[in-house]
């Protein structure tokens, strides 16, 4: 009885010491594979929301440029 | 004069006995410690109040109904109970020990022969039946993880997997030494018994409660207690064996920055490992599945609600509930007790061994990539206990060198080591459950 507790430890040991390395040492190569193809079908998605917002503000600040110089000409203008 | 007689018989100082008296200064211990010493309070403060209100005597509060009935037995409710069983004796004990082998029939017919006689389950143990024994708390415990877990570190370098790989072997190392006790003849461990006190090496508290209440019900107070006052004593225990096995000049390592992980990864991460678990692993599937549906409600970004209750409210409510439970557990009959002395050390010890086998592999990798690129201090954050144990890298790293932020690398084998200690538990459920 006692011989077999022992031996059962033993093989507890070896097999869920084995099986937890194969599952990670999987996880490891899935996540790897799963990372690369991620970069190459979407290269740029971190960089481009930020391009995109760089883009609309100065067009925002030109069209208020643009809208101030019309308001300031009118009220030149009104008073004249 | 016979009513203030009645009134003393009635009273707790007349019916305390001596281990309920010990119990409830291992409660108020466990308050101290939770309380002035500030160990993982979150949970100290449920479990030790739990044990009090479990010693309190008379009041029965983590009792069934049956064993409540039992304790104060009634002539006529003992002849129902074991007409009940469908035993002659109406002897306590006998009815006790029928009662706790009944089929489910029986067992039922029993419960409700206590009630028809006026006796309720105690508070605790509905709490208990609802939290633990349905092995609900702990999973939504492991819901909640996830949703707080941010894989981004062990996506830029997944190797670290490893790390938290190895960190595994204090689990089965312990589960050898527990048999190897019991082979000795110092102490009475079954093979469920042993892999649920090696658990304890995985450094999860809701894996080992998980794990011990399908195992080894009637260990699991001893062992709840250890697994969280290891996880509050991880900046003690780790250092030491940190700093005998790494030399001054691996200390100072410094790690390259890691990449930036874009948002699909995150996303995609949870499902393939749940993918992987379903393919390999179905015995992990309750904790590992949890953990991704937290994650996953994180990463996805389009149900920050449900992330948010997850993480915050959600298990917070279940850890009140988890806490007071595990102290439901804490009776003198099954606490005090040589047990519970041989769980608690040979519980370090698979700590220990856990420790000292993520910084050897650390040190294995680093060799293997010539030397100059991983500091092996990352390696014993590969045990899960997040984030003490990266926070304990990040200080040894920071006192060997300024400036050596080791943090954010240590991230990565502890989450790695969150997944290898659940894969561990599922394995262990596997060949021993």
């Amino acid at each position: 009885m006692e011989e077999s507790l022992i031996s059962q430890g033993l093989s507890l040991m070896v097999f869920g010491m084995g099986f937890v390395f194969v599952f990670l040492t999987l996880l490891v190569g899935v996540t790897m594979l799963m990372s690369k193809l991620v970069v190459k079908f979407e290269p740029v998605a971190v960089a481009s929301p930020k391009k995109v917002r760089k883009n609309i503000a100065p067009a925002v600040a030109a069209k208020d440029d643009e809208l101030v110089a019309v308001i300031t000409a009118a009220v030149h203008k009104y008073r004249s | 004069m016979d009513k203030l007689l009645d009134l003393w018989q009635a009273s707790g100082i007349y019916n305390l006995q001596p281990g309920q008296f010990v119990m409830l200064l291992v409660g108020l211990l466990l308050l101290y410690l939770a309380i002035n010493k500030k160990f993982e309070p979150l949970l100290l403060v449920p479990i030790g109040f739990g044990g009090i209100l479990a010693n309190i005597p008379e009041a029965g509060l983590a009792f069934s109904a049956v064993e409540n009935a039992l304790h104060f037995a009634q002539p006529e409710i003992l002849s129902n109970l074991s007409a009940a069983l469908g035993i002659s004796s109406t002897e306590v004990h006998a009815i006790s020990e029928a009662y706790h082998t009944a089929n489910a029939t029986d067992h039922q017919a029993a419960v409700l022969a206590a009630q028809d006689g006026g006796y309720n389950n105690g508070m605790l143990y509905n709490f208990y039946s609802v939290a633990i024994a349905s092995g609900a708390a702990p999973l939504i415990i492991f819901m909640g993880v996830g949703a707080m877990t941010d894989f981004g570190p062990l996506l830029a370098n997944p190797k670290t997997l490893f790390l938290g790989a190895a960190a595994q072997f204090g689990i089965f190392a312990t589960v050898l030494g527990a048999v190897g006790l019991t082979a000795l003849g110092v102490m009475d461990f079954s093979i469920q018994d042993a892999a649920a006190i090696g658990i304890i090496g995985g450094a999860g508290g809701p894996t080992a409660i998980y794990v011990a209440s399908l195992l080894s019900p009637h260990l699991l107070g001893a062992i709840a207690v250890a697994a969280y006052s290891y996880m509050a004593l991880v900046p003690l225990i780790q250092p030491p064996i940190m700093r005998a096995l790494t030399t001054e000049a691996e200390r100072k390592i410094t790690m390259v920055q890691l990449r930036q992980v874009s948002k699909i990864e995150k996303i995609l991460f949870p499902v393939v490992l749940l993918l992987l678990v379903a393919l390999l692993l179905p015995d992990a599937a309750p904790l590992l599945g949890m953990f991704c549906f937290g994650n996953l409600l994180r990463e996805c970004g389009v149900v920050d609600r449900l992330s948010d209750t997850a993480q915050n409210a959600l298990i917070n409510i279940v850890t009140i509930f988890l806490g007071l439970s595990v102290g439901s557990k804490l009776s003198a009959d099954k606490f005090l007790d040589l047990t519970t002395l041989g769980i608690l050390v040979l519980g370090i010890i698979a700590f220990c061994i856990g420790t000292a086998m993520g910084v050897l592999m650390a040190k294995l990798m680093n060799k293997l990539e010539g030397g100059n690129s991983i500091n092996p201090l990352i390696g014993s954050a590969g045990v899960s206990a997040v984030p003490m144990a990266a926070r304990g890298s990040n200080k040894l790293g920071l006192g060997a060198k300024p400036q050596n932020f080791l943090l954010m690398h240590a991230m990565g084998p502890n989450v790695a080591g969150v997944i290898g200690s659940a894969g561990a538990a599922g394995g262990l459920i596997k060949f021993v459950g």
